[in-house]
């Protein structure tokens, strides 16, 4: 193999241990900490281990589609095309879409923690003045534009980008039914892995999607999440 | 970046003072407008409806007076229903310290188009003044067998304007059992407060390509409803204890199996609050206990349920 391409692989082989890194469910941001309602639909009987499949395809293809579409939205805010008017929009926007308290504010949480971390592993002006423009604006940070502002930033593939994000913001959910339903190590792995074709739909669906054409009908979910302040016990903050 | 509501196709024009015009007919598609003007007159401290223009099949009879000095008024649609390819749009101005309820005088119909009929389209815009009071309280929208409709809503809110807005979606005519069988439903709502966006949404339901019966989606559930709830310029922590006291009267109304009902406070200046249900009959009764009960709190006033028929 020629030597500059060793470099060009260098380069995206390096750029993807980063995405690995980042979309890790692991990475102490507090994505752990929150269901976004599903410990209020799991409460409330409406999800068992035999419907989690059917529930996380819906998930993917309407609430997954409108994260997807900010995702890109957000990549395609990195420089050179910065612009913290539209930072701020892009954010104000989702929380306008998140009609639940908590959501929002569970999304707030994992956006900010998460830009923070990545600003903090190198020398990034972009992500920096994201964080400076919300905190002036007192504005919120949401997950999925954050995630794609530091891909963009990092030089990430932008669909590559977008189905790490929606492939972690997947693993989350079923860690959460883990400590929620009786289902084992065996069945969340396949569960997660038999997903692999609504999460390629869906990044896909979200390919050159207005902000205006991102469509989300889950209203169990919505009111769960509404409704999460009110269960007497709960072992998530969403 | 920031979204924009817009139907151009029926967009309504200007306001004329009680004009009235026949419907455009573009081959079978009907054009319609209907916008309505509301003010507060000065000493009586009354709402009148201070000009409309009119565009058949829409039709606003007469303001009502009610007697604390609000406005009431009955949408119709003359022709009975939503048409395949119908462009109707309502404009709805609420000015300075006016107050006004707005209702329908039955269910809205959405009827099966023909095939090759586009999409019926509805577009609502409404602006609600400062500390002008508007409710949009109407009967539930019945989507027929292979109805296609679109509705567009943008509402704009000014400093200490209040809003009580529901809409109701049944799955189809339930009595002879035709549930979820339209084609697409898409409904693209914005709330601005203060030129703040406070609300988007945007739902788009095809029954035949995404399964609304999904556990993600309405399960077992089968009537949805919407209620938004606002007053521009209370505090966050205002809302807080006003989506508490709702909560209070919705923890009365759930009943698994029968209807789900939540609340939540927006970003900013209001609250939403949501029901699935299994039967529709559940639904307009328990708004119209949430509106009685959030109107006390708000507004230190019992909400006056409009006067109709049904």
């Amino acid at each position: 193999m020629p030597p500059e391409d060793l470099i060009v692989n260098a380069e995206s082989d390096l750029a993807l241990l980063r995405l690995l890194h980042l979309a890790d469910t692991a990475l102490p941001i507090g994505s752990l900490a929150h269901s976004f309602g599903v410990e209020s639909l799991v409460a409330q009987g409406l999800l068992t281990p035999k419907n989690l499949h059917e529930f996380l395809c819906g998930f993917l293809q309407e609430a997954g589609l409108v994260e997807a579409v900010f995702c890109r939205h957000g990549f395609a805010l990195a420089s050179p095309k910065w612009s913290a008017e539209l930072w701020l929009e892009l954010n104000e926007e989702l929380s306008a879409r998140k009609v639940a308290r908590e959501s929002r504010a569970g999304s707030a949480s994992l956006g900010r923690n998460f830009l923070s971390a990545v600003n903090m592993l190198g020398e990034f002006p972009t992500l920096q003045a994201a964080l400076i423009s919300s905190k002036q604006a007192v504005g919120l940070i949401h997950h999925a534009p954050a995630f794609g502002l530091a891909g963009g930033t990092l030089g990430f593939d932008e669909n590559t980008a977008v189905l790490a994000f929606l492939h972690q913001s997947a693993s989350s959910l079923i860690s959460s039914f883990q400590r929620l339903l009786p289902l084992g190590q065996s069945a969340a792995t396949r569960l997660l892995w038999e997903l692999k074709p609504t999460l390629l739909d869906t990044a896909k669906r979200s390919l050159n999607r207005s902000l205006d054409d991102a469509y989300s009908f889950m209203p169990l979910l919505d009111g769960g999440a509404m409704e999460h302040p009110a269960l007497t016990t709960r072992l998530f903050v969403s | 970046m920031r979204s924009i509501v817009a139907l151009p196709e029926c967009s309504p024009g200007p306001v004329r003072d009680q004009e009235v015009e026949p419907a455009r007919v573009a081959g079978r598609r009907v054009r319609a407008s209907l916008r309505l003007d509301f003010e507060c007159e000065k000493g009586s401290n009354k709402t009148l409806l201070a000009s409309s223009q009119q565009e058949p099949p829409l039709r606003v009879v007469r303001a009502f007076s009610a007697e604390n000095g609000s406005a009431l008024v009955h949408l119709h649609n003359l022709s009975g229903g939503v048409l395949g390819g119908d462009a109707l749009a309502l404009g709805v101005k609420v000015g300075a310290g006016a107050q006004v309820q707005i209702t329908t005088t039955g269910a809205t119909r959405l009827y099966r188009p023909r095939d090759h009929a586009a999409a019926a389209t509805q577009l609502n815009e409404v602006q609600v003044g400062e500390n002008a009071l508007l409710e949009y309280v109407p009967d539930p929208v019945i989507p027929y067998a292979g109805a296609r409709f679109r509705q567009h809503t943008a509402i704009k809110m000014a400093a200490g304007a209040s809003l009580f807005w529901w809409e109701i979606i049944a799955p189809g005519r339930e009595a002879r059992n035709e549930m979820f069988e339209y084609q697409s439903l898409e409904f693209k709502t914005n709330l601005w407060a203060v030129d703040r966006s406070i609300l988007v949404e945007r739902v788009l339901l095809e029954p035949g390509i995404r399964p609304v019966t999904s556990c993600a989606r309405l399960e077992s559930y089968r009537t949805w409803a919407s209620f938004y709830i606002c007053r521009a310029g209370l505090s966050a922590a205002d809302w807080l204890v006003a989506e508490q006291t709702v909560r209070s009267l919705l923890q009365q109304l759930s009943k698994p199996m029968g209807a789900l009902w939540s609340v939540s406070t927006l970003p900013a200046h209001g609250l939403v609050v949501r029901c699935t249900a299994v039967r529709g009959r559940d639904v307009l009764s328990g708004l119209h206990r949430v509106w009685h009960t959030a109107k006390m709190h708000l507004h230190g006033r019992p909400a006056v349920a409009p006067r109709k028929v049904n």
